[in-house]
């Protein structure tokens, strides 16, 4: 049986997503009283936060399956899952200081959840790196892998670090404590816009699977021909 | 004020992706054509050896 949801599906049922979560957040989910406008900002970078975070959980697993099995795909799933996880890390970083200026008057503080965040962003440019500058067969696999294992401290310790610790940064809406919690309307929008931004990472995942597995196809291609 | 941070926000956003997904695309398309050449090139090669 052929699978219906191809690439163009997928691109299709991705891009209906985000238009819908830029109406709900543009047009549907009521004003905050005391940042205003701003605020809207929260549900890209929730989103892109959550992604980012979740990418770095499917490293991990992509890590562990690959030095378990020597699994190929595994591997490819992983160094996938870390470049398109960094580049939802790009965003977070990018839409965090944009907010915090007009909310806090500061553009960045070295507070737990920043910093813990900052580190995960270096982390996944370590696993990057090391995919490219290691040549040798197998060797930046298995230490890729390691990185992707040992940085899922960080990322746990980036989602509990408010929780853990008090910061600048806000309190957990999901899972908070008393008085958490967001006007239903801002919940709704919310949780639309973090399912756009991860059927997002999912479409970009399998690009970036596609390009591995072509590169494989040529690099044996062209061994073939050598042979 | 407040509302150019909105502005940017969203603005960086959508450059950010909109470009990664570009070099993605690019990176395919460069890869596949150069499977495509070589495979045509096999090909010929190929042939009068066959025959």
């Amino acid at each position: 049986m052929r699978n219906a949801f191809t690439p163009a599906v997928h691109l299709a049922v991705t891009l209906a997503w985000l238009i819908v979560a830029l109406f709900m957040i543009f047009l549907y989910a009521p004003q905050e009283l005391t940042m205003g406008e701003v605020q809207r900002i929260f549900y890209v970078h929730f989103s892109c936060a959550i992604t980012a975070l979740l990418g770095y959980c499917f490293v991990f697993l992509g890590s562990m399956t690959y030095l378990a099995r020597r699994s190929r795909r595994a591997d490819d799933f992983a160094h996938a899952a870390a470049e398109v996880g960094f580049v939802f890390c790009c965003a977070v970083l990018v839409t965090g200081p944009l907010w915090a200026k007009p909310a806090w008057g500061i553009w960045w503080t070295w507070d737990a959840r920043l910093t813990s965040t900052f580190i995960l962003w270096l982390l996944y440019i370590a696993y990057l790196m090391l995919r490219v500058y290691l040549v040798n067969p197998g060797r930046a696999e298995v230490l890729s892998a390691v990185v992707g294992i040992i940085g899922f401290v960080d990322a746990v310790i980036d989602y509990m670090a408010i929780r853990w610790w008090r910061t600048q940064h806000p309190q957990p809406v999901i899972g908070g404590g008393s008085g958490s919690g967001l006007d239903p309307r801002m919940w709704q929008t919310a949780f639309v816009t973090l399912g756009a931004f991860l059927c997002l990472y999912g479409y970009l995942v399998r690009q970036r699977m596609a390009v591995a597995e072509t590169r494989r196809d040529l690099v044996a291609l062209r061994r073939d021909i050598a042979a | 004020m407040v509302n150019t941070y909105l502005f940017l926000a969203y603005s960086l956003v959508w450059l950010i992706f909109v470009a990664y997904a570009w070099t993605l695309s690019r990176r395919q398309a460069r890869l596949r054509r150069e499977l495509d050449e070589l495979k045509a090139r096999v090909g010929r090669v190929d042939s009068p050896a066959k025959r």
